[in-house]
């Protein structure tokens, strides 16, 4: 009973957790994962119907405020606007402490830590996709615990964001910081479009006006904002 | 529950004993042990010639090297370097649970310094149930399994899998250095029966084999050490009787010995005023007796100044006559320790990945009852048990 053989032919993989996390503790490198989950940006650790939280597949690689995400769930395509970011401690227990080193010098030196840090992201369920078609909608289900989630590629971008709807949907989220959410859509949104982006954001400007029309200061606020980038900053 | 208010006089007494033991009189031994290592300092081999000539009823090391009143300094590690390290945790056999099966933890880590590569850092829980894990038989005897077992086969496991960690890890091409928490003096194992001593010493003499045939040290790390060997030493050198001590036929016997002038002092204390931050003692060999049964892998110890603490470094006989290795063990526990606040700090992350805290240890049981229920196994805890879970007021 007094322990297994010493072999010394085993190897480095055969140490691994029994039900390895691909996210954040298999030493494997990312890029030995193919198939249609290697494009993903991370995985649904806490979803509800109008948000849901995600792991970032890598430390610090969430996507950027304001991008556009789709969820893979049991046959549904969510989509959804990332708004909130942040990397901590995994370990509830356990808290980061300032090594006065710079990041090069601790992953060298310490290079543990960064096995103990994940960066989460949060999503703000905005529709699912129906085909082509993006329906402004909150989807029947909720997104399924551990589904991976992708960026939307420059097409689905367009389809989400061809329809004002999704303007209303950010201005009545709560718990975001809207306006600022708004214009880094919008500026994702306009990326997506070559050419014709000043037509563009004379639709949009116009729908803000219409939902705006009582918050004047604000409206100016946002539209000046936006006439910034119109002149060639964005496009 | 304990009445905290009621232990509070024993605690304030207990304080009181406590800082009376580090008064003059203590200090007056420690202060009379340093007298001794510096006397013996260089002449060592004369100290070792008395040894050889004695009869003491403690427990002493032969003295491999000298000085003894002085450190040596830490070399610097390689730029390149793995560390392997493994601990263990157990969820302990309980029969008073549902089922009496126990679990064995260890927690892996691989650290890779000097380059951006991702360390391992990993846990495999291993459960116990069939009876010969239960009920083993040794000495021709069925005996159910107790803690004291448990225990013991959670240190050798801890053993085989650090040797198999750093013979994989170098096999990957890295240069690897073995670190495990606590003694590589498997003293547990005397008065043990023959066969359990004989299945063990294979696992662990094979353990050593392996990594000294690929030429990868290991080391035991023993932080906060109590043993009192090399002070041992001192109380026979310290012992005026003709041709050597002879502790059964102490002429003071009934009185205070000469010898008792260094009493009650440890090594860690003795070493602390001689060693500074990042030196190491001499080297010594232990003695204990199981290690009769090691085979060619006889265990050396050295003392370190680890920064904090004076923590005990033990090593076997490969790595303890390989001048490289000893340096590289050296190097490596320094720089360890200045990584992890003072203890090494491979070996506080074995340490998270293995522990098995105690709300994991209720989910566990909580579990087991379920997946029982769910297919309809019979299974009944003790009422103590249930008792302990429903308390009724």
């Amino acid at each position: 009973m007094t322990g297994s053989e010493v072999t010394g032919t085993r190897s480095l993989e055969s140490f691994l957790d029994s039900d390895t996390r691909p996210l954040s503790r298999s030493p494997i490198p990312d890029d030995q994962d193919s198939g249609p989950a290697a494009a993903r940006v991370g995985e649904v650790v806490e979803s509800s119907t109008t948000t849901l939280i995600a792991e970032a597949r890598r430390l610090h690689g969430a996507p950027d405020f304001g991008a556009f995400v789709r969820i893979e769930s049991d046959g549904q395509q969510l989509v959804g606007v990332v708004h909130n970011a942040r990397t901590q401690s995994s370990e509830p227990n356990r808290r980061p402490m300032a090594y006065g080193k710079t990041e090069a010098e601790l992953r060298r030196e310490q290079p543990q830590i960064f096995e103990l840090l994940r960066t989460q992201f949060e999503v703000l369920v905005l529709g699912y996709l129906e085909g082509e078609a993006m329906v402004h909608r909150f989807p029947p289900q909720p997104a399924r615990i551990h589904s991976f989630v992708f960026p939307c590629d420059a097409a689905q971008v367009r389809v989400v964001t061809e329809d004002p709807q999704f303007l209303r949907s950010l201005l009545e989220a709560p718990g975001v910081p809207t306006d600022e959410l708004l214009l880094a859509t919008l500026r994702h949104a306009l990326e997506q479009r070559q050419g014709s982006t000043r037509d563009y954001l004379g639709v949009m400007g116009s729908e803000l006006s219409r939902v705006l029309r009582d918050d004047y200061d604000r409206l100016s606020s946002l539209i000046r904002r936006m006439t910034t980038w119109g002149r060639g900053e964005a496009s | 529950m304990l009445d905290l208010s009621a232990v509070r006089h024993q605690i304030n007494s207990m304080v009181a004993d406590h800082a009376e033991g580090g008064t003059a009189a203590f200090d007056a031994r420690v202060r009379v042990a340093v007298t001794e290592l510096q006397r013996w300092s260089s002449d060592w081999p004369a100290l070792q010639q008395q040894l050889d000539r004695s009869r003491s009823s403690w427990m002493v090391p032969r003295i491999v090297s000298g000085p003894l009143a002085q450190g040596c300094t830490a070399p610097d590690r390689p730029e390149r370097l793995s560390v392997a390290a493994t601990d263990g945790s157990q969820i302990f056999p309980d029969r008073h649970e549902i089922s009496p099966c126990y679990l064995l933890n260890i927690g892996y880590v691989l650290l890779h310094y000097g380059t951006d590569e991702r360390p391992l850092l990993s846990s495999r829980p291993s459960l116990y149930w069939r009876d010969d894990d239960l009920y083993p038989q040794w000495g021709g005897r069925r005996t159910a399994i107790n803690r004291d077992m448990v225990g013991f086969r959670r240190s050798l496991l801890e053993l085989t899998e650090l040797a198999e960690l750093a013979a994989a890890s170098q096999a990957a091409g890295h240069e690897t250095v073995a670190l495990t928490d606590g003694t590589l003096v498997f003293w547990g194992l005397e008065g043990r029966p023959p066969d359990f001593r004989q299945a063990s010493l294979t696992a662990l003499v094979s353990s050593f084999d392996l990594l000294a045939s690929r030429r990868i040290p290991i080391a035991g790390y023993i932080s906060r050490p109590g043993s009192p060997e090399v002070v041992n030493a001192l109380r026979v050198g310290i012992c005026p009787v003709e041709g050597g001590a002879d502790c059964d036929r102490c002429p003071w016997l009934g009185q205070v010995p000469p010898c008792a002038s260094v009493e009650s002092v440890s090594d860690a204390v003795l070493f602390r005023q001689i060693l500074q931050p990042g030196e190491r003692s001499a080297l010594f060999e232990s003695g204990s007796r199981v290690l009769e049964d090691y085979g060619v892998h006889q265990i050396f110890f050295f003392y370190i100044h680890a920064g904090d603490e004076i923590g005990r470094v033990e090593v076997p006989r490969y790595v303890a006559e390989d001048e490289e290795l000893l340096q590289l063990v050296h190097a490596t526990i320094i720089d360890q320790a200045a990584k992890g606040g003072g203890y090494p700090v491979s070996l506080a992350e074995a340490h998270e990945r293995a522990v098995v805290r105690g709300p994991e240890r209720e989910g566990f049981y909580r579990h087991l009852e379920e997946v029982f229920v769910r297919n309809d196994v019979g299974a009944r805890i003790s009422r103590k048990s249930l008792r302990k879970r429903t308390v009724g007021v």
